[in-house]
């Protein structure tokens, strides 16, 4: 048996600079050979013979699961492409999948969950979302589907970083920070960001839920909350310019929240969410209720992670979860000096803070 | 048994009237006497016996249908766009061809070599079947199958509805029910007359093959730990009857079957890399290659049921004179 073939997902609306990074990936010399799995409304302009064309065909599953829907086209795609493998050796040392901005990250995601055949073959890797600094904020608010691709991914990275003035970066990674408090926002110029910090990531690797990083977990500078740490880098930021100024958003009409991208109250209907706990948990208690949640809100949970100190047990446990697909597992062993306690981020639409922090908490041991 | 090995996926086998014909991933055909073709540029997806009986017509990532003969081969068609094709079928009684890439179903005459139809899809086609006289093509598609008349030009299809992701189709050999294959771990079946819905579940696992045998009384699939056998008898087909399951191992799981509508015998390969045939009124199982390894992942048999090819994963392959 060879290994999985690792798959990057790209995802961004157009012009967010996802061409000039396929094309690099594709170019560059790194002696690899990656298959590119392009949309065909994207922007044409590649052109070598491992990349193929994507139709976004979104497929729903007979499951029952009302929220399992996968991409119909990836698992015809990588059926092919894995007809290429020769015998003990990977076809590729990559599979990278670019997405159209108007496509929902989810369904893409799940088939590598989902479908047994992608499953036996590739393994996903991650989900970065290329976002332009210049026309992200508006883009935010009219699409639903630019929040949900950024509030989606492992990591983004904030291309065009030289269009935009310092204080606009600070004030559209604090936007972006709330959006989704698990990805490492990396900035760039002409997508120029070294590779390993796209693919290779294991994001949704139980083995890598090493760091959900305080910094990540930490509301953004300005914010209420905000603890300035070590992680916190005063010296790149001017953190005054973190009080962002909503006024535009005062041309939407008001209505509820949830309404539009941000309604009067200033907030995309996307957050994340952090818990945290000092005291063990009640690992029984605990399953039940991240079940129970799943499958009663998992429609708009987009992504969760944590890790959880559960009550007579020496090691960790750790979950990861797409919408209502739970992968969790016992890992290492808590250090002897290490902090032990339980941390969770939620990221998803009109969830209740509140009610999430009590029901966390309940299961204290 | 007759064995060998090759550096590259075999993605599909065929018979023709003289013998076994291996499919690559490399885009190369090799037949069973040792004679080599490669006219692709890119993997085999599909491959398919020539109507005429002689030689292979493989379609390709590149975009190209190939007929492939031990000592000739000549592209037969392209697809729009040079699209990947997907799906082959051929039907011997008719001499047409029908492919498919894409949303697109391709029919193309053995005999005529001016003679091509186009039909567009609204969703992917998945897979493509001849009914038994060759004359309608039923292919499978998210949403359904769609009924085709292969030679006229401009026609709507006949589409038979049923919610979800349909991923193979074939014909009984009476002509009478289409069935597929689909996404989630079942078959779904229609009886043509009267569009009938049959649905066909309890499957562990996806149904990557399936095939009739004695005359059409039985249709054999993998996907669970024994060769399951739907009873295709009477008017009726399978609804209301209950699959019985032959040579079940607990341990393993049935990857591929391979039969001959005509003949009574029916042949596995598992994903432990065994192969057995069995006759389903008979008892036992005769062990064609009784060794484990990697999974079989291409099988078929000849039209006389007289010898079975497998390959696995690794490569390996093995053809076998009962």
């Amino acid at each position: 048996m060879t290994d999985k073939i690792p798959v990057t997902v790209l995802t961004g609306y157009l012009g967010a600079g996802k061409t000039t990074l396929l094309n690099r990936i594709l170019t560059e010399d790194h002696g690899k050979r990656y298959a590119v799995i392009v949309n065909e409304f994207g922007e044409i302009g590649i052109d070598n013979d491992l990349v193929v064309g994507a139709d976004e065909d979104v497929f729903e599953m007979n499951n029952g699961c009302v929220c399992c829907t996968v991409r119909g086209d990836l698992i015809r795609i990588i059926a092919g492409l894995m007809k290429r493998q020769k015998p003990g050796a990977r076809a590729f040392d990559a599979i990278i999948v670019e997405t159209t901005g108007l496509a929902d990250p989810g369904p893409v995601a799940q088939t590598f969950f989902v479908d047994e055949d992608v499953k036996a073959k590739t393994q996903l890797d991650s989900v970065t979302a290329l976002v332009d600094a210049k026309h992200v904020m508006a883009r935010l608010d009219d699409s639903k589907e630019a929040r949900e691709q950024v509030a989606f991914a492992d990591r983004i990275i904030l291309n065009k970083t030289d269009l935009v003035s310092e204080a606009e970066l600070v004030a559209v990674e604090a936007r972006l920070r709330k959006l989704n408090p698990l990805a490492p926002i990396t900035r760039a110029e002409r997508a120029n960001i070294p590779l390993d910090q796209v693919l290779g990531l294991g994001g949704f690797d139980l083995g890598r839920i090493l760091d959900i990083n305080p910094e990540f977990a930490n509301p953004a500078h300005g914010e209420p909350g905000h603890v300035h740490d070590e992680h916190c880098g005063h010296d790149h930021h001017d953190h005054d310019h973190a009080h962002h100024d909503h006024d535009h958003a005062h041309d939407h009409p008001h209505g509820t929240p949830s309404s539009g991208a941000r309604g009067h109250a200033h907030e995309d209907d996307i957050k994340g969410i952090s818990l945290s706990l000092d005291r063990p948990m009640d690992g029984t208690k605990f399953t039940a209720w991240l079940d129970r949640l799943l499958g009663e809100q998992g429609q708009n949970i987009l992504r969760a992670k944590g890790i959880i100190d559960v009550s007579g047990e020496d090691r960790r446990l750790v979950f990861q979860a797409v919408h209502m697909i739970l992968e969790g597992d016992l890992q290492r062993e808590w250090g002897p000096n290490e902090r032990r306690w339980s941390r969770a981020v939620f990221i998803g639409r009109e969830l209740d803070e509140a009610a999430l922090k009590a029901g966390f908490e309940a299961c204290a041991a | 048994m007759r064995a060998s090995s090759f550096d590259a996926q075999i993605t599909a086998i065929v018979f023709d009237t003289d013998g076994a014909i291996f499919a690559l991933g490399d885009g190369s055909v090799r037949f069973e006497g040792g004679e080599f073709s490669a006219a692709h540029d890119g993997a085999i997806l599909c491959a398919v016996a020539h109507p005429s009986g002689n030689g292979v017509i493989t379609g390709g990532d590149d975009g190209r249908l190939i007929w492939h003969r031990r000592n000739d081969a000549g592209v037969l068609a392209t697809s729009v766009q040079r699209q990947w094709i997907d799906a082959v079928d051929a039907s011997a009684e008719s001499g047409l061809i029908a492919f498919s890439a894409g949303k697109t179903l391709t029919v193309l005459d053995a005999k005529d070599a001016g003679f091509r139809r186009d039909f567009q899809h609204e969703r992917t086609v998945s897979g493509v079947a001849f009914e038994p006289k060759g004359r309608r093509i039923a292919t499978s598609t998210y949403g359904g199958a769609a009924l085709w008349f292969a030679r006229i030009a401009e026609q709507k299809p006949t589409f038979l509805k049923w919610a979800g992701s349909h991923t193979a189709v074939t014909f009984s050999p009476d002509g009478a029910f289409v069935v597929t294959a689909m996404q989630d771990s079942q078959l779904h079946g229609w009886r043509l007359k009267d569009q009938k819905n049959m649905r066909m579940g309890g499957y562990p696992s996806k149904v990557r093959a399936f095939s009739f045998l004695s005359n059409g009384q039985l249709l054999a699939t993998s996907g669970a730990q024994g060769a399951v056998l739907w009873p295709f008898v009477g008017a009726n087909g399978p609804m209301g009857r209950e699959a019985t399951e032959i040579g079940f191992d607990e341990g393993s799981l049935v990857a591929l079957v391979a039969s001959q509508p005509k003949q009574g015998v029916l042949a596995a390969g598992l994903n432990d890399g065994r192969v057995w045939l069995a006759d389903p009124a008979g008892q036992g199982l005769n062990f064609l290659k009784a060794e484990r390894g990697a999974a079989i992942t291409a099988l078929a048999m000849s039209a006389d049921a007289t010898r079975v090819a497998w390959a696995d994963e690794d490569g390996n392959a093995g053809v076998s004179t009962l």
